[in-house]
């Protein structure tokens, strides 16, 4: 059954290491919690516990980690802004998984989401079958969460109508939600919070007001600091989603990841690694996230109409794809930075120069 | 036979410093011996006066050129310092051990490896070891946060003694760090040999020594022949910014503002004060710099940090967990935010300072009493501050001090610039305001006091020092330029003798002199003095007969500098121009020597063309040379079967000064369109060259003028032709432009 589903939450993938987490537990756990704040960040910065290998979740900037497990403990909501691809809601879901052991209660913040996704809504047909009562209510995972004392995650915050983010401000503040059709107050148990994600570059986002802002924590996700802890992630993840999805192909060699995340890092900087040339930067957010779903792409075209091997040319269509958002704009500064970097990097270029020329149509 | 008891310490640790008081009262000795130069044993009385304010810092430096220095900065919460008071309070004896000052300064070699560089190997392993931000960040959640005595001296002692076992012999300083533990040891034998019980003795250093001091009892070293300097030492104020720049002795701390609230905190008994005190005052800031920040957010921010500090086991926030939960909380997650913050309240802008006259030197004492004279005490801060000055006689008060004051302030001020004290710099300022108005900004910084005390060598006054600097620069001036800036330097401070020695000495170098570009400078600098200097009540005569010669002596050296390339004709022509100001400034220069040297540049042919336009156009401008001369000059100048580069050249020359004369006479014009006409094919692609460069220097208004002439000349429309000449090129005609750029021009 399991093997049925494309993707399986985080605490069912890591269910292994999250039950060596809490069977080694030295240190006090907060109520509502299911392990203590060390573990979870052993959880999610990776290590070993009594011989079980914990994988890194979350690579780099260790630090902000601890920030974002210590804002949950003072219970006080979390609010993790980045650029798209900074790994907000990764983070997030794993830090619920390790916390609570469950990390589906969540709201995706949508242009069409309203207030009752936050709190409550009616079954209908009961509610005029019956009338208001606790049957014909449906809670949202929010409510959920405030009842069962754990964290519910509100993805893409930012991109909610204003009205309903502010919808939050009363449950981060009272810690209680007021349901007046039942004349009912129900109080959060301890454990209760959220982690809100938020999108910084994004057309289509909400300006989020002073109040609701004052009652997170926030934590500004950056971009990987350096080509090596960018690698490590982009090796690391797609290692793992190859294993899930059953792509057919051997993993990228070292230097293919390698190029990639150069090719990312110096079109995202504007300029080369060496810091010594300006490119022009396109107009696409290039988020690891973006190079890690690009190598599992050419992954996926080599295991189903190749060999098996990732080549030049598979990687070089990937890339296109991936650069080229806005037809005229991005295809200049691409063929820009195809000849001005890329065709001067040398032989061990040279190869997925000609396979990007020859694609690009000259 | 009893041990003397070990107090390893920190410098600048305020837990250190609480649990010495503590351990002193504990042990009550009647003996302290501190880590610290031994011949600053003088300097305790005035340390410990009511009206010493931490930070200070002890500078000993040579007494001989070059000025070495070394500093020893104490905070309030300094360990050695609080030893000190305690002692104090107590009547208890009180000794500094380590090598004296003078041995410090004779040893060079090792004395760069006693500031951080040599330690910072040892330091970078420690960091390596243990994580958590480095070794700073685990000294103060350990040690900083010890609960009890006995773990503080237990922790210092481990933490010293593991120190040691890590790096021993390793470090660059090692050798140093030998003699140093043998010459403390002989000091602890040497007090006990005095015949004071060891038991009653207490000996306080750095938690690295400690191991090294435990074997004193078999110290038998004798310390005759160790090098040693003549060097004296004095007590300065210091700051807590200094302080976080870690210069000077033993580690600094890069937060002493912080540090010494975490010295509140042990003085308080109140272990959280650091913490909150620390987010209370980021907050004050962002508020007075107008971002609101709730109590709310600092109530938050605690929390976030204690919680920070639990997931690293300790007990209490560190100054990572502060900084990282104000980030979060008060900065909606950006550093950028709070980082002005952020420095006002880890650094601060704390100084410290003495009772008047102790431990100074005369210099610093006739620093200080000229900054109260001159009103300028308030400027003696941290935070840099402006001064608009006005040097001319203020009438409406009723002392002659008091209408000079700022005529006074100015000497003072520029006198202490030539000393490089870095408490005052000016600022340039347009000359709207003229000559009697100067800006400064003032800035008082330990550095400024250690440049202070290092000219104390040069004499026992600022003005003495200055007078001694000036007059070593005019010893070893190798050019008339550095000499004249001497003098008006002289000029800025007021003081004549050095002026009029400096004068003398110019005198003699200009003898040997045949640099128009020297003459001139120096001829433009000595114009300037002589026409302002009266408002700063400068005598001018003595520079007159000097000015005379040197002027007279460019005349007669001018002609022949002529004779020269184009690369080298721009120096001529800014001597020139030089030259020309200052003989229509002063009636007592040669006028008539002048404008005969003029004449001649301008009329002979075998100078450069270029200066002789020029000189030229000073002559037309002087009202010198009139249409009808004019007229011939450029027709001969530029007649047919002259070289194009040589005509166009002098046109060049001509037409870099009073462009409006020209433009004014149409015969000019004429007589250039008709050279231009002569020109065949090849001339004039050369003469263009120098054409173009020469009307580069034209506004598109005058060029408007020029066209009107030309159009009158040509018989075309005059607007139609200004329109011709302003446009910019295109391609077609750049590239026949460009052409030229290969084109030959030494046939």
């Amino acid at each position: 059954m399991e093997e049925q589903i494309l993707r399986l939450p985080a605490e069912q993938l890591f269910q292994k290491e999250i039950d060596a987490l809490i069977a080694a537990e030295k240190y006090p756990v907060p109520s509502g919690w299911n392990m203590s704040p060390q573990s979870v960040k052993t959880y999610i910065c990776g290590g070993n516990v009594n011989g079980t290998n914990i994988t890194p979740k979350y690579i780099g900037h260790e630090r902000l980690v601890e920030i974002a497990i210590s804002t949950l403990v003072t219970d006080r909501a979390l609010l993790l802004i980045g650029e798209p691809g900074t790994a907000k809601s990764w983070l997030s879901e794993h830090l619920t998984a390790a916390i609570n052991g469950c990390s589906t209660k969540v709201v995706q913040g949508t242009a069409g989401t309203t207030e009752e996704q936050i709190k409550y809504s009616w079954n209908y047909a009961m509610l005029v079958a019956k009338g208001p009562s606790m049957e014909a209510m449906l809670k949202s995972p929010v409510f959920n969460a405030m009842e069962t004392g754990t964290i519910a995650r509100v993805e893409e915050i930012s991109r909610c109508a204003s009205e309903v983010q502010d919808a939050l401000i009363s449950l981060l503040s009272e810690k209680r939600i007021s349901v007046p059709e039942l004349a009912l107050e129900v109080p959060a148990k301890k454990g209760f919070s959220v982690i809100a994600t938020a999108n910084t570059r994004d057309k289509g986002v909400n300006e989020m007001s002073a109040a609701l802002k004052r009652r997170f924590n926030i934590v500004i996700l950056p971009a990987p600091a350096t080509l090596d802890s960018e690698m490590e992630i982009v090796k690391t993840r797609v290692s793992q989603l190859s294993e899930n999805l059953d792509l057919n192909a051997s993993l990228p060699e070292e230097d293919v990841v390698e190029k990639v995340c150069t090719i990312f890092r110096e079109l995202r900087n504007g300029e080369t690694l060496d810091r010594r040339q300006k490119v022009k930067a396109t107009s696409g957010v290039l988020s690891t996230a973006e190079a890690i779903s690009l190598l599992c792409n050419s992954m996926a075209l080599a295991g189903s109409f190749g060999n098996g091997v990732v080549t030049d040319l598979d990687l070089a269509s990937a890339l296109q794809g991936a650069v080229i958002k806005d037809e005229e704009k991005d295809n200049v500064a691409w063929k820009e930075y195809l000849e001005n970097i890329m065709k001067k990097r040398g032989s061990e270029w040279s190869g997925l120069y000609m396979a990007c020329k020859e694609l690009s149509g000259e | 036979m009893d041990n003397p008891s070990f107090f390893g310490i920190r410098h600048l640790s305020p837990a250190g410093a609480y649990y010495l008081r503590c351990f002193l009262d504990v042990k009550q000795p009647k003996l302290v011996l501190v880590e610290g130069p031994a011949d600053f044993n003088d300097i305790l009385k005035d340390i410990t006066r009511k009206e010493t304010k931490p930070p200070i810092a002890v500078l000993a430096y040579t007494k001989e050129v070059p000025v070495r220095t070394i500093l020893y900065p104490f905070a309030e919460y300094s360990p050695e310092y609080q030893a000190i008071l305690w002692c104090n309070e107590r009547n208890v004896q009180f000794r500094f051990i380590d090598l004296p000052s003078s041995t410090f300064l004779a040893m060079p070699e090792c004395f760069p490896a006693n500031t951080d560089e040599g330690r910072t190997n040892v330091y970078m392993e420690l960091d390596k070891i243990c994580g958590d931000d480095g070794h700073e960040i685990f000294w103060e959640r350990t040690l900083e946060q010890a609960g009890s005595l006995e773990a503080y001296h237990k922790g210092a002692k481990n933490f010293g003694a593991n120190l040691r076992n890590l790096t021993e012999g390793k470090e660059d300083n090692w050798a140093e760090t030998v003699l140093r533990e043998a010459y403390m040891r002989q000091q602890i034998k040497d007090a006990v040999t005095s015949g004071i019980n060891p038991g009653d003795i207490v000996v306080v250093t750095g938690s690295y020594h400690v191991e090294g001091l435990k074997s004193w009892q078999d110290s038998n070293e004798n310390f005759k022949g160790m090098p040693e300097t003549e060097a004296v030492h004095t007590l300065m104020p210091y700051s807590y910014y200094r302080l976080s720049t870690r210069a000077g002795y033993g580690a600094g701390n890069k937060a002493p503002a912080y540090y010494s609230l975490l010295w509140e905190g042990f003085k308080r008994n109140e272990p959280g004060y650091s913490s909150y005190s620390y987010l209370i005052k980021l907050a004050a800031y962002m508020r007075k710099a107008g971002s609101p920040v709730s109590a709310a957010s600092v109530i938050e921010a605690v929390r976030l940090a204690e919680s920070l500090a639990m997931l690293r086991n300790g007990s209490r926030p560190s100054l990572r967990d502060l900084r990282d939960a104000a980030v979060t909380c008060i900065g909606e997650g950006s550093f950028a935010a709070i980082s002005l913050g952020m420095a006002d309240t880890e650094i601060g802008t704390v100084i410290g300072t003495l009772p008047d006259g102790v431990s100074r030197t005369s210099i610093q004492d006739d620093f200080y009493r000229q900054l109260k004279d001159l009103k300028l005490e308030k400027y003696r801060s941290a935070i840099c501050q402006d001064i608009m000055l006005d040097l001319r006689e203020n009438r409406r008060v009723k002392s002659e001090k008091a209408a000079f004051i700022d005529l006074h302030r100015s000497f003072f001020l520029h006198q202490s610039r030539i000393l490089n004290i870095k408490f005052a710099g000016q600022v340039n300022t347009s000359q709207d305001n003229a000559t009697w108005q100067e800006h400064w900004m003032l800035q008082w910084t330990p550095e400024a006091e250690i440049a202070l005390v290092e000219s104390a060598l040069k004499g026992d006054t600022i003005a003495s020092a200055a007078s001694f600097e000036m007059k070593e620069r005019v010893e070893n001036a190798t050019n008339m330029g550095q000499i004249a800036l001497v003098i008006e330097d002289a000029c800025y401070c007021g003081m004549e003798k050095a002026a009029v020695y400096a004068t003398a000495a110019l005198q003699k170098i200009a003898v040997d002199t045949i640099s128009v570009e020297d003459l001139a400078e120096t001829a433009q600098r000595l114009s300037i003095i002589i026409q302002y200097g009266n408002i700063r009540q400068a005598n001018p005569e003595p520079l007159k007969p000097i000015l005379s010669q040197l002027f007279y002596r460019a005349c007669l050296v001018l002609e022949g500098a002529c004779i020269c390339d184009d690369a080298a004709s721009q120096v001529i022509i800014d001597a020139m121009e030089k030259l020309n100001s200052a003989e229509l400034a002063h009636d007592f220069l040669d006028k008539k020597e002048w404008l005969k040297v003029l004449e001649n540049i301008a009329i002979h042919d075998n100078l450069n063309t270029k200066l002789s336009g020029f000189a030229a156009a000073i002559l037309l401008e002087r009202g010198n040379m009139d249409t009808e001369r004019l007229r011939t000059e450029v027709s001969r100048r530029l007649s047919a079967g002259t070289p194009a580069s040589l005509g166009a050249g002098w046109f060049e020359g001509l037409a870099m000064k009073n462009k409006y004369a020209l433009i004014a006479r149409l015969s000019l014009w004429e007589s250039l369109n008709i050279y231009l006409t002569s020109l065949t094919d090849e001339e004039f692609k050369r003469a263009l060259v120098f054409l173009r460069r020469a009307f580069a220097g034209f506004s598109a208004a005058e060029k408007d003028e020029i066209a009107e002439n030309l159009g009158e000349i040509l018989g075309l429309d005059g607007r139609e032709t200004s329109e011709a000449v302003n446009t910019v090129l295109d391609e077609s005609s750049q590239e026949i432009i460009d052409s030229l750029g290969d084109f030959d021009f030494d046939f």
